[in-house]
């Protein structure tokens, strides 16, 4: 996963890149980079362009990323899911839980038309 | 009347992936092999014998058809090759055509027709030659008809093909919307829209909504919803709070708590999205798994390791046992009591002496750490009476039976998958985490999971 700062909205918006496969190998280590991200920033979008699968210790790790955010006042939007990632999130109704954009751009752009809470 | 059926692998083969260990002639249709709706057709249009060629293997179709006396009628199987057309079929099995009129289904189409209709004297009158066709098959007779008649402007059936999960699923909800009474689908329906299989557990809070058909030895955890639109397959777990709506959950697959499967197919461990027809293979016990049962081979394996495991434990706790079992004993701290269990194979039982050890005190603690109250199960264990690691023995209760032919199986064990993972040892988790690692465990991970389970004991 990579991360980076996006300063193009009134707030630093964190924007972490996914990569192939979030699961119980490395779950644990995105939500202790999280916690770390979460000191430059509150608001995040989990660009999911380049991940292949994810399985439920996966989808924990990001609903606790959602958690955390939101215990920060912020959100974290998730972008770019393929369609097999997509109906993991679809089936475990964590669909619900996030804002899905098609693209990270559109994920940006929805922080900066949207102030933050 | 005869029916010749005629069907190329090239035709089957998409399903071969979607539904992996089901050969495609077999794959379940409403809960009804889709082979079994061409028999049943066969059989109104008048038909008293019927023989299946393809160019693929058709072993899996031969054990289950048989020679058709299931149906009354006599089933027979040929072979042809890829290449081959249909009067090619028909010339290399002109002894079976010779006599009498034959009606020639060529391609894998499903055949749109009403049981509650007359189809025997149609076929009898009806003029030889193609009767429906479609760029995937067709319908045709051959021989001389007794009676001279025109085609009827519309036949009371029709064809539909199938050559995309898309339309497999399109299929089955049109069958299950509309044309439940059409054809003999398997279960039993004391009302309209909803046929319910044998062993079918479904608890108080669970709710099913019809249209619904659901297999056998179906087991619906505590408030499941089985929404409208829905087909459960047997040897299904439908675990607590999950929603099954618009889907097909085909046989011998577990969906995971929490979960909403809303217009998908679930089948094993692949989730199939049919409208645009994405596939997940899941290999998540917290989602949806496939459950098969072990091989011989693999059984007499895990039986070898488990006896050596036992061996090895015995040896390792013989001096510490014989040294506090008296001690405790005379202090009163070690309860025995002698029950009866329900054994691995069904119908039976075997007889077990559970041991308690008060846990007051440094001595009946290191016992109970070293897991001593365990010790005189390991010769069950060697005797082949319990596994090393499994399930927890379920006391014998008239009350409470047993399910014959437990899709998760049952193997009573010293040590149980659940204590391994530190699952409640009681109520429906731990059936599901045992039920788990029944259907996953290998020999190896059996050995780590006793660990496990001694470990966890021990803290």
């Amino acid at each position: 996963m990579i991360f980076h700062l996006d300063t193009s909205t009134t707030q630093p918006l964190g924007v972490v890149l996914l990569k192939k496969r979030v699961d119980a190998s490395n779950s644990n280590e995105l939500q202790k980079a999280f916690a770390q991200w979460l000191l430059q920033a509150s608001n995040f979008v989990f660009d999911c362009t380049e991940l292949d699968f994810i399985d439920s210790s996966g989808l924990g790790a990001i609903v606790s990323c959602l958690r955390k955010a939101l215990e920060h006042h912020g959100d974290v939007k998730l972008a770019a899911l393929s369609p097999k990632v997509a109906m993991v999130f679809e089936l475990t109704k964590a669909k619900q839980l996030f804002s899905v954009f098609s693209s990270s751009s559109e994920a940006i752009q929805s922080f900066r038309t949207v102030s933050p809470k | 009347m005869k029916t010749l059926l005629v069907i190329k692998k090239q035709e089957y083969e998409w399903l071969i992936d979607l539904f992996p260990g089901v050969h495609p002639l077999l794959v379940p249709i409403c809960n009804k092999p889709f082979i079994e709706f061409l028999v049943d057709f066969a059989i109104l249009a008048g038909s008293d014998a019927l023989r299946i060629v393809s160019d693929g293997v058709l072993g899996d179709v031969e054990h289950y058809c048989e020679n058709g006396s299931r149906w009354g009628v006599e089933i027979s199987y040929g072979s042809m090759r890829p290449g081959d057309d249909i009067s090619t079929v028909i010339d290399k099995n002109r002894r079976f055509c010779l006599d009498g009129r034959v009606i020639i289904i060529s391609g894998f189409l499903f055949i749109r027709y009403n049981k509650k209709r007359e189809y025997a004297s149609l076929f009898a009158s009806l003029p030889t030659g193609e009767l429906l066709g479609c760029p995937h098959g067709s319908i045709s007779l051959a021989g001389t008809s007794t009676t001279k008649t025109e085609a009827p402007g519309t036949l009371p059936f029709s064809l539909a093909a199938l050559d995309s999960i898309g339309k497999y699923y399109e299929l089955s909800m049109e069958i299950l919307r509309t044309g439940l009474t059409h054809y003999v689908i398997p279960g039993y329906s004391s009302e309209e829209d909803c046929y319910i299989g044998r062993n079918v557990i479904i608890p108080k809070s669970a709710e099913i909504i019809k249209p619904v058909i659901i297999g056998n030895n179906v087991q619906i955890m505590t408030n499941a919803i089985i929404d409208r639109n829905s087909v459960i397959g047997s040897n299904v777990i439908i675990d607590r709070e999950s929603v099954i709506s618009g889907s097909i959950v085909i046989g011998n697959t577990y969906i995971g708590e929490h979960l909403e499967v809303k217009n998908k197919i679930a089948a094993g461990n692949l989730l199939i999205d049919p409208e645009s027809g994405t596939v997940i293979v899941m290999e998540d016990p917290h989602l949806l798994t496939t459950m098969t049962k072990s091989k011989v081979a693999g059984a007499l394996l895990r039986r070898l390791v488990h006896t050596l495991g036992a061996t090895f434990l015995i040896l390792l706790q013989l001096f510490p046992w014989l040294l506090l079992r008296p001690i405790l004993g005379m202090q009163g701290k070690w309860k025995r009591k002698k029950e009866q269990y329900y054994a691995e194979r069904q119908g039976k039982y075997v007889t077990l002496t559970s041991t308690t050890i008060e846990c007051t005190g440094a001595l009946s603690a290191f016992a109970k750490a070293l897991s001593l109250d365990r010790f005189t199960l390991l010769f069950k264990v060697l005797s082949g009476k319990l596994a090393l690691i499994g399930n927890q023995p379920r006391p014998l209760n008239p009350a409470i039976p047993l399910l014959p032919n437990s899709p998760a199986g049952y193997r009573p064990a010293v040590f149980s998958y659940a204590e391994a993972e530190e699952w409640p040892e009681i109520g429906i988790d731990t059936e599901i985490v045992e039920h788990y690692y029944a259907v996953h465990s290998d020999p190896l991970k059996d050995i780590a999971m006793t660990q496990k389970a001694l470990f966890h004991r021990t803290h």
